[in-house]
């Protein structure tokens, strides 16, 4: 288990990679500090990463990496609950929508709602999406086919 | 106490300065993000963050709601940039304020994106409606003013007189009355 890199949203690369060799990576799952801060062995980011130059107005594709196309989008959505939020697949497209009502806060009332539209790519199915809602209130939608599978 | 956004605390205290923050962040919602604008994770004061890449030329006030309440003045900036000029709205209803904006289907960097929020502020007590003025620069930031002191607030007391009912009357004395009288 050398060079692991965690899928959490981003790749991330592993501080201690020991501690994972003794507990297993699903048991650090929670543990925060562990891939935190950058050390001395991390792994070069940007091999990991998928190149960044793709054009502008397919932003949110990146390009099929792999001969498999792949398909992820990150959208802040930090001021909604999950429960607030509704993805959608329609006719090709990616619909993705999220509305509070009024809610009170620090400088009185407040409520929001917003509707985003993606084009997903040839032959992406319902099924083969996934999304996911990390704490710091980023959603993550992406074709179910992690790096790690091959 | 985890329900509660704004906990009910001394004005005086530092307690109410935390819950009442006059800079209120994160005011720009639907927004998508590319996986190069977030930056390496970090830990902060324990907890595990992930910085974001600010843009060159964002001011103080991007992406804020800033609430200012000194002696003469209510002042609120809040974030709109989202949306054009003819697309926001202000509108006060009795002592509220309320800042709405929608803006129909149309294409930014990341895709197909409609918005739609209405955010309401409520005005001092001694703030009149009538005299508040909005502006919106160029980079989207709504500058809502009004001037304080409009209203007198000298408390108008009315005495209220409290009249004396008649007590009923004993039944026991009524029949004591009754029996010693002839």
């Amino acid at each position: 288990m050398a060079n692991i890199i965690l899928r959490h949203l981003i790749e991330t690369p592993v501080r201690y990679q020991e501690e994972f060799e003794a507990r297993g990576l699903e048991d650090c799952r929670l543990d925060h500090t562990l891939y935190a801060l950058p050390g001395p062995t991390t792994v070069d980011l940007g091999s990991a990463r998928v190149a960044p130059a793709r054009p502008v107005d397919s932003a949110a594709e990146l390009p099929p990496s792999q001969g498999k196309s792949r398909f992820q989008i990150l959208l802040d959505v930090v001021q909604f609950l999950p429960e607030d939020i509704i993805i959608q697949t329609f006719e090709g497209w990616l619909l993705i929508k999220a509305q509070h009502g009024a809610r009170m806060d620090e400088h009185g009332f407040i409520s929001r709602s917003f509707t985003r539209q993606y084009k997903l790519p040839d032959g992406i199915q319902t099924k083969d999406l996934s999304a996911m809602l990390c704490h710091d209130g980023i959603l993550v939608v992406e074709t179910k086919d992690p790096l790690g599978t091959e | 106490m985890s329900g509660r956004s704004v906990p009910h605390a001394h004005p005086a205290t530092a307690e109410y300065e935390f819950a009442n923050p006059s800079r209120l962040g994160e005011q720009r919602f639907g927004e998508g993000l590319l996986p190069e604008e977030i930056l390496t994770p970090t830990l902060y004061h324990g907890y595990y963050v992930r910085p974001r890449v600010t843009r060159a030329g964002d001011s103080s006030r991007a992406g804020a709601s800033e609430l200012r309440l000194s002696e003469g003045k209510f002042q609120a900036f809040l974030d709109v940039s989202h949306f054009t000029p003819d697309e926001v709205t202000v509108r006060t209803v009795d002592n509220l304020l309320e800042v709405s904006a929608r803006h129909p289907q149309r294409l930014d960097r990341h895709g197909f994106v409609s918005r739609e929020f209405c955010r309401t502020y409520v005005l001092p007590a001694d703030v009149d409606p009538w005299r508040v003025r909005a502006a919106l620069s160029h980079d989207g930031i709504l500058n809502l003013e009004a001037p304080r002191g409009g209203r007198h607030l000298d408390t108008e007391i009315n005495e209220v007189y409290i009249s004396l009912l008649p007590a009923p009357p004993d039944p026991e004395e009524e029949a004591e009355a009754a029996s010693t009288d002839p």
